[in-house]
């Protein structure tokens, strides 16, 4: 058996047992009696200045130990700008944002003290929309943004446009004026999704040797590490961030906006601080996926060639720039991916506005792309007449295309996968008898995705019984990975059994540099890093062996927890006696492995303002869905729904087909019923459960899927991230779907009954979008 | 005022507001962390515990209201209930779990489905799972997972005649 080989299996979780059985401590179950809680003094109004903030009354209160604001962390720290202090110290941006931070022996006491800060604000009226905010003599949300420090190089920024990357590849004006063209233009508006992990954002710190110990509930423990350095005004190595399971993450936690504030409490009050998010101000203040608006058009030839695309896309950063900053570079590879283009400009903006700051989720910016692109491709299809499956047959992305910033793509991935589409549609037959009455659609769309590579550290340490320890700063969200795939892949190169890996929970002092658990992006880069650290101890281990066994190494094979002479089974010697013997003569057996984005070219001048110009590791997904559209109410209820992904290669392809069903399942949910709207202060309305519409076990289906692999890829024995794609596809399926099923035009989701019914009788107002010019350069900044 | 009532066959002596919800007791006076505190509202299911052999949600029951009943957390469930056992079996089984805050409540409630519905379809589990919600894995795994505990129990001859 070849190592790959070995590695594959459907390895159960180490973890689930005491997950069943209520015996896993996350981070919010790490509370104990000497525990100082906190709360947290929010702005009420979405714009104004500070004008007197006194906390004398409350550091009186009963029980409280310290209370922190602006003046304890003034530091800034963002991504690409450093534009988001820790505290509101001057200037107020959204509702919910934090002023001041209370610790007290208990929650009430915390909370009694909040309520007796003064505070008084001079209100300004707010910025509660991209158009607000790009019309013309626009208050800036942040009037210093020229101060602001830069910190990356080469973006766009100006006013309240916090961000703006550019791809141009070819004369998109020329392909547009060509005589034998027809223009078609889509608008679209999409709005923002709250993550809802079940685990709240929660950490907990500790004052250590003059130190920060944080343990959090993070998907990024080095980004925690450095912000909390960095509004601290320390080295970031006076903090060290310690991650207990995650209760779920989906790119919520991506930021560091609590646990600085319980490293600022900590060290006034050299006790134990907790700060975990009530499910009210998680809701509220969530760094939800943006809302976005997108205008696209396309000129096509009469047979289907698509000459020239442009597009803006604006998306809502909120009151600060955050994530939103970094995913503009996105949207040249999902709305400018999945087809063959021959000259393409896109714009993309992240705009400052009055309301809660928003984040990363799960395909962030794809999802809202892949929309865009699969409907805007659809409308294309009616006015053109093209059949939608034939069309993305010829037009698809194939070997040697280029992609939007000249990036050319190697290997034939989406033409084979539409056409395993068509025989997983024939083999799970339809499901069109259930729509019984109802109006029926069905839709297939594509969609393109990347794996988010960038550094990561491995040490593999060999322990004399025989097993592995892999010390790494990857943290467990509930995808599996650390669980999973970490330990098939060392297991394959050393020859252990996995459960024989033990696998350290991240710690910042124990492991090197990593960018985090997200973009599908922890099997690729840690799992590298971690082959590249078995490496020594392989060599270690067969030279030891072959003094041992009296054999040349190149004789010798490692596998079943033994090094057997490659020829005889079960010969030789265990792994574990190996070990010992190489640990009395050299000393422990390790080896340390590190990974980092190979940088795949872009076409010199085609990217601007882009954190990534070339995707390293593309990824596609090929969806298909049957709707039934009830025409009295406007209820959508989901009748099948089936997924070809490319995965590159499954290790372990029952927890895959785990990750499809569930992200397949929160993209149901983003494109028919998860909602959130914003009052007419820019406040989040939807606080709870009862209003915020997760998906519930019978709005599910089961998902046929079919894993695709044998795509190029540059991820370790030919993997690609598997968590995080099946959603990106999902709203672009449905809304296609439910277009054909109507035979309406779809402009926005969420398609919630009452949108539907609008659409249905014809009620839906056309999507005009004034602040998004129809001449493409005007949406530039220069 | 002090209720008392029985916690996983233990007697449970509670002196503070009898308002306070089941929820807090549990998990900030006992630290017995297995019950989740998500919504606290009632509608996720992730805090559900036995009372009197009937799922509850925590959050939403005031301790002051237990004088005299047996409650049973997923602690206590997890030893000595073989219907929760079954199912925990069953879901390890069919790799059901990711973050897994909402499986203690899956448990609780899913457990005493079981006992009650012996012989109940697919829809019939999802319908009774709409007081249980779960962010990541789509359900159809733990849908999958009750209805293999039902099959075994039909094979072991329906108990429930
Ligand atoms: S926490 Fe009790 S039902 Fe959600
Ligand atoms: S496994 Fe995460 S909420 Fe269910």
């Amino acid at each position: 058996m070849s190592e790959v080989e070995r590695t594959i299996m459907n390895l159960p979780r180490r973890d689930a047992p005491d997950k069943l059985r209520g015996r896993t401590r996350y981070t919010n179950d790490r509370m104990d009696a000497t525990t100082l809680h906190t709360a947290l003094l929010r702005s009420t109004v979405p714009a104004g200045r500070i004008v007197r903030l006194n906390v004398s009354r409350a550091l009186k209160c009963p029980g409280v130990r310290a209370v922190a604001t602006a003046a304890d962390a003034p530091g800034l720290f963002g991504i690409g700008v450093a534009d988001h202090p820790l505290f509101a110290s001057d200037t107020i941006r959204y509702i919910g944002e934090p002023i001041a931070a209370v610790a007290a022996e208990t929650q009430e006491q915390a909370r009694a003290a909040v309520a007796a800060i003064e505070l008084e604000v001079e209100p300004f009226a707010p910025v509660l929309t991209m158009e607000e905010a790009l019309a013309a003599g626009a208050r800036l949300v942040h009037e210093n943004w020229r101060n602001y420090e830069d910190l990356f190089e080469g973006g766009s920024r100006r006013g309240n446009v916090a961000w703006e990357a550019k791809a141009v590849r070819g004369d998109v004006d020329a392909a547009f004026a060509q005589p034998d063209v027809r223009i078609v233009e889509s608008t679209f508006r999409v709005g923002r999704q709250n993550h809802v992990p079940f685990e709240p954002r929660v950490a907990i710190c500790t004052w250590e040797d003059d130190r920060a110990h944080i343990q959090t509930s993070t998907q990024v423990p080095w980004t925690v590490r450095n912000v909390t350095g960095k509004v601290m005004g320390l080295p970031p190595g006076r903090v060290r961030v310690t991650v207990p399971p995650v209760g779920g993450g989906f790119g919520l936690k991506f930021d560091a906006t609590i646990e600085p504030i319980t490293a600022v409490l900590a060290r006034k009050t050299g006790r134990t601080v907790m700060i975990e998010n009530s499910r009210t101000e998680e809701m509220t203040t969530c760094l939800c996926r943006e809302n976005a608006d997108i205008r696209i058009r396309s000129a096509v030839t009469a047979d289907g060639e698509i000459v020239g695309r442009e597009a803006t896309v604006l998306m809502d950063c909120g009151a600060y720039g955050g994530e939103q900053i970094f995913l503009t570079t996105m949207t040249a590879h999902t709305l400018g991916g999945n087809y063959r283009l021959g000259a393409v400009r896109l714009t993309s903006r992240a705009i400052y506005t009055n309301t809660p700051p928003n984040g990363a989720f799960r395909a962030c910016n794809g999802v809202y792309n892949t929309f865009a692109l699969e409907r805007h491709t659809d409308e294309i299809c009616a006015e053109l007449g093209f059949d939608p499956i034939e069309f993305r047959r010829r037009n698809v992305l194939g070997d040697g295309d280029l992609g939007a910033t000249g990036q050319v793509f190697e290997g034939e991935v989406l033409r084979p996968m539409l056409e395993r589409m068509e025989a997983l549609r024939e083999k799970v037959g339809s499901a069109r008898e259930r729509a019984a009455g109802r109006l029926y659609g069905r839709a297939t769309t594509v969609g393109t995705w990347f794996i988010f590579v960038g550094p990561s550290s491995a040490t593999v340490n060999l322990n004399a019984d025989g097993s592995a320890t892999l010390v790494t700063s990857g943290v467990e969200i509930g995808s599996g990975t650390m669980t999973q795939s970490l330990p098939q892949i060392v297991a394959g190169q050393l020859g252990l059994d996995p459960r024989d890996v033990i696998v350290k929970q991240a710690d910042t002092d124990a492991a090197g540099l990593d960018v985090g658990v997200g973009g599908g992006r922890t099997t690729v880069s840690i799992g590298a890093a971690s082959i590249e650290a078995c490496v020594p101890i392989r060599e270690n281990l067969l030279k030891t062996a072959s003094e041992m066994l009296q054999t040349p190494p190149e004789r010798l094979a490692l596998r079943n927890g033994r090094v057997e002479i490659a020829a005889i089974p079960g010969s030789g010697a265990t792994v574990a006696a190996v070990v010992q013997r190489a640990q009395s003569i050299g000393g422990p057996v390790t080896g340390t492995g590190s990974f980092t984005a190979k940088n795949v070219p872009a076409m010199a001048g085609c990217a601007m303002g882009h954190f990534i110009e070339a995707i390293d590791i593309p990824v596609f997904a090929v969806h298909d869905a049957e709707v039934a559209v009830d025409p009295e109410t406007g209820h959508v209820e989901v009748l099948s729904y089936n997924v070809v992904q490319d995965v590159g290669r499954a290790l372990n392809p029952r927890a895959i087909h785990g990750q499809v069903q569930g992200g397949v399942v929160q993209g149901l949910g983003y494109a028919l019923h998860e909602e959130v709207t914003l009052g007419p202060q820019g406040e989040i309305r939807q606080s709870g459960f009862e209003t915020y519409r997760l998906p519930l076990a019978l709005d599910a289906v089961p998902v046929a899927i079919d894993l695709y692999e044998g795509a190029p890829s540059m991820g370790p024995l030919g993997t690609k991230g598997a968590g995080e794609v099946p959603i990106l596809n999902t709203a672009a399926t449905i809304a296609c779907a439910v277009a054909n099923a109507t035979g309406r035009r779809i402009q926005q989701i969420p398609l919630t009954p009452p949108r539907v019914l609008c659409i249905l009788r014809g009620r839906e107002p056309e999507l005009s979008h004034p602040h998004i010019s129809a001449d493409w350069l005007q949406n530039t900044l220069d | 005022m002090t209720t008392t009532f029985q916690l996983n066959g233990e007697s449970c002596r509670f002196d503070g507001d009898p308002m306070t919800p089941l929820i807090d007791l549990l998990r900030r006076d006992r630290f017995m962390t297995g019950t989740k505190a998500v919504c606290r509202e009632g509608f996720c299911g992730a805090c559900i515990v036995h009372v009197e052999s009937e799922p509850v949600p925590a959050c939403l029951r005031p301790v002051g209201l237990l004088e005299g009943l047996s409650v049973t957390t997923i602690e206590g469930a997890s030893q000595f209930d073989a219907e929760a056992q079954r199912l925990q079996a069953a879901f390890e089984r069919v790799d059901a779990v990711q973050c897994g805050m909402c499986f203690p409540g899956m448990v609780m409630s899913l457990s005493e489905f079981l006992r009650e519905n012996s012989r109940a379809d697919r829809d019939a589990v999802k319908h009774a799972m709409v007081g249980n919600i779960c962010r990541c894995t789509g359900y159809e795994r733990i849908v999958d997972a009750v209805m293999e505990c039902l099959a075994e129990g039909e094979h072991a001859g329906g108990a429930d005649v």
